[in-house]
């Protein structure tokens, strides 16, 4: 019995709160927003329909030309225009409050509620782009590895061949090089492609030829810290929500990985004039009949396309470590 | 008030699964056949299907209210295949089945499974193809479907060097997340106008008017259809027959090498696969058939091909999509306060 000692002790007496409320809250878990960022931003005016068209016009046939002194014209070349076209959609999350919430919690539910809706607009548009490049995108099975599986994990040469494809179709490259410097253990890197990937395969990237981890750029000034290595022509970048098929590869059934790379005006997103994205409070006395529950909701419009299919292409990966 | 409590609607059955998007979610979802409440037949078929979300059913399943064999009493059963799937987000391939066998025919006909569930118009990813290899990992439109096998009508394997002797198969959602998507090429005719054949059903996907840019390994032969070596020319699609998942080019395909699928004995370091892609559209007019193409706002845009969440209806006799010509209505429920038993 502690009363026999004569020490007051917290066996005795406990504490009037049993606990206290830490003075940060934790961190929310967030991935890694990938897939956006090297899309080509455009606008849709309101008012005139829900599908923007982007146009291009085709290059003019190098052939022939030459006058011969005959005073022949040359025979005229049609013009040809490529339409592309992307619908808008709308995209909403709500968070319903009932006012014992606001009212009980230690916390101040609504800003931080607000601040997650917001979380989710990113993380929802950052899917959506990786679900365009996942669907409407050609890509080759990786064949270089040594894991035995259709497709193999990612080596050089399965990087090389989509360099070779992208350079064929003309197209440009999307970051710049960064130059060399006096920096041990550093190396510059090319101008380059983006690729992106899950981060299931960054061991496998780890070990490909040539890799360039990101600590070994000769500078750290305006990397994005999603980046994770440089390869060949190829700077990737990696989420835990990169595109991937489970269970698919032959034989043995392994994850399918989907590595998206691309260059410059290979995909779109468009967002809508006149309808920002909005991060929206609804009453108590709106939402409920009896004034008990308010809501939050955010709201965002987007339309994606794939703008030029020449200019991405990709590779189906597995992991040499069976995922 | 807050939430959707009720939605309904109706339609007439196909004999295909249907996807019915239910942007509130639902609690509690259930399909009425009309039309088999009203009759009666020697095997007695499903009239009334419902699906609880908590305690969450298992995909496929449904609670089924039938008839007895040429009666109107009714029995309940809780059935584990063919019923309702409830997808909030873009799914997963489906669970695995083993079969023993794929026909080097065209069309390719799998055979060997035990108890499949799928219907006309699936899609599946094939892999574990032995001795088909140069297939693993491609996704197909089933067709003629049955419990133990189905037709792959996308895959002429006629010039196959052997049949397959195992296959697996997981069935994926109908459409990729988005909208047009890319296709696996399966043949190219070489001809005047040459002639694609894709591995899964085309409508939809491909329209006249449409431009696509090709992606072929050399392991597949007729490389000059990338790209690269067509001089900027695009490739449009002239006509279509979905039917026969082909769609007609307008490129001259005569002088190009044979498109032809590599050997099997070359996996797992052929390139795979070709593939066809969508590049947008040529929007021009025919004053001959006073028709233009270009503006099919249906099909051309890129979009999502779903809204989630949906509620999956797989169909046949004793399912909830019914059979060709039944008439189904459906309710999605939305309970705004739930009191669940412990422990589910």
């Amino acid at each position: 019995m502690s009363s026999t000692t004569g020490i007051t002790n917290i066996n005795n007496m406990a504490p009037e709160l049993p606990l206290q409320f830490s003075e940060d809250l934790l961190s929310t878990p967030m991935f890694n927003l990938i897939h956006s960022f090297g899309a080509d931003l455009h606008y849709a005016e309101s008012h005139i329909g829900k599908t923007t068209r982007m146009s291009r016009y085709e290059r003019l046939s190098t052939n022939g030309g030459q006058l011969d002194g005959s005073g022949i014209d040359p025979a005229p070349e049609v013009v040809v225009r490529t339409d592309v076209d992307a619908t808008m959609e709308i995209y909403a999350k709500t968070v319903v409050i009932n006012e014992q919430v606001t009212l009980y919690e230690n916390d101040k539910v609504l800003t931080k509620f607000t601040a997650l809706l917001g979380q989710w607009m990113r993380e929802k548009e950052d899917l959506l782009m990786r679900d365009l490049y996942a669907s409407s995108v050609s890509y080759i099975n990786a064949v270089g590895g040594i894991n035995g599986q259709q497709p193999s994990e990612i080596t050089r040469s399965d990087i090389n061949n989509i360099e070779r494809i992208l350079l064929g179709n003309d197209a440009r490259t999307m970051l710049e090089g960064i130059d060399a410097d006096l920096k041990f253990g550093t190396a510059p890197t090319r101008d380059a492609f983006i690729a992106l990937a899950s981060t299931d395969i960054t061991s496998d990237l780890q070990n490909v030829q040539g890799v360039l981890l990101k600590n070994a750029y000769p500078h750290q000034e305006g990397l994005r810290p999603e980046e994770y290595c440089s390869v060949s022509r190829f700077r990737f970048f990696v989420s835990s929500k990169g595109a991937k098929i489970p269970g698919i590869s032959t034989p043995g059934g392994q994850t399918v990985y989907t590595i998206p790379m691309y260059g410059m005006e290979a995909s779109a997103k468009i967002e809508q004039n006149n309808y920002s994205a909005i991060l929206g409070y609804r009453p108590p006395y709106v939402v409920s009949s009896v004034a008990q529950n308010s809501q939050l909701y955010a709201k965002f419009a987007i339309a994606r396309a794939i703008t030029n299919q020449n200019w991405i292409s990709g590779l189906n990966v597995t992991t040499s470590i069976a995922q | 008030m807050a939430f959707t409590l009720l939605t309904q609607g109706s339609f007439v059955s196909t004999g295909a699964p249907v996807n019915i998007p239910v942007p509130s979610s639902a609690d509690y979802f259930v399909t009425i056949n009309q039309t088999q409440a009203a009759t009666t037949q020697a095997t007695g078929r499903g009239v009334k299907f419902e699906w609880y979300s908590n305690p969450s059913m298992a995909a496929g399943s449904a609670y089924e209210t039938l008839k007895t064999n040429s009666t109107n009493a009714l029995n309940q059963t809780l059935i584990s295949s063919g019923g309702f799937t409830y997808l909030t987000d873009f799914p997963a391939p489906f669970a695995a089945f083993v079969g023993t066998a794929i026909t080097a025919a065209s069309p390719a006909v799998a055979s060997g499974f035990t108890g499949l569930s799928y219907n006309n118009g699936d899609r599946v990813i094939l892999y574990n193809t032995t001795g088909m290899l140069q297939i693993a990992g491609a996704a197909f439109t089933v067709s003629s479907v049955s419990s133990t096998g189905f037709t792959l009508l996308g895959l002429p394997a006629a010039a196959f060097a052997a049949a397959a002797t195992a296959v697996t198969a997981r069935k994926v959602y109908s459409y990729n997340s988005v909208l047009p998507e890319f296709m696996y090429v399966t043949a190219v005719s070489q001809a005047a106008q040459g002639v694609v054949t894709v591995s899964v059903d085309p409508t939809n996907l491909v329209y006249v008017g449409q431009k696509l840019v090709f992606q072929i390994p050399s392991s597949f032969g007729m490389t000059q259809l990338n790209e690269n070596n067509l001089n900027g020319i695009p490739v449009i699609v002239t006509s279509v027959n979905y039917s026969a998942y082909q769609f007609t080019i307008n490129v001259n395909t005569s002088a190009f090498s044979a498109f032809a699928f590599p050997a099997s004995t070359g996996s797992p370091t052929t390139q795979l696969f070709a593939t066809v892609a969508p590049a947008g559209s040529a929007t021009t007019y025919d004053p001959l058939l006073q028709t233009y193409t270009g503006y099919d706002f249906a099909k051309q845009p890129f979009r999502s091909s779903t809204s989630f969440p949906v509620m999956n209806l797989q169909a046949g006799a004793q399912s909830p999509a019914g059979s060709t010509g039944d008439i189904v209505v459906w309710q999605a429920w939305k309970a705004e306060a739930v009191q669940y038993a412990s422990g589910t």
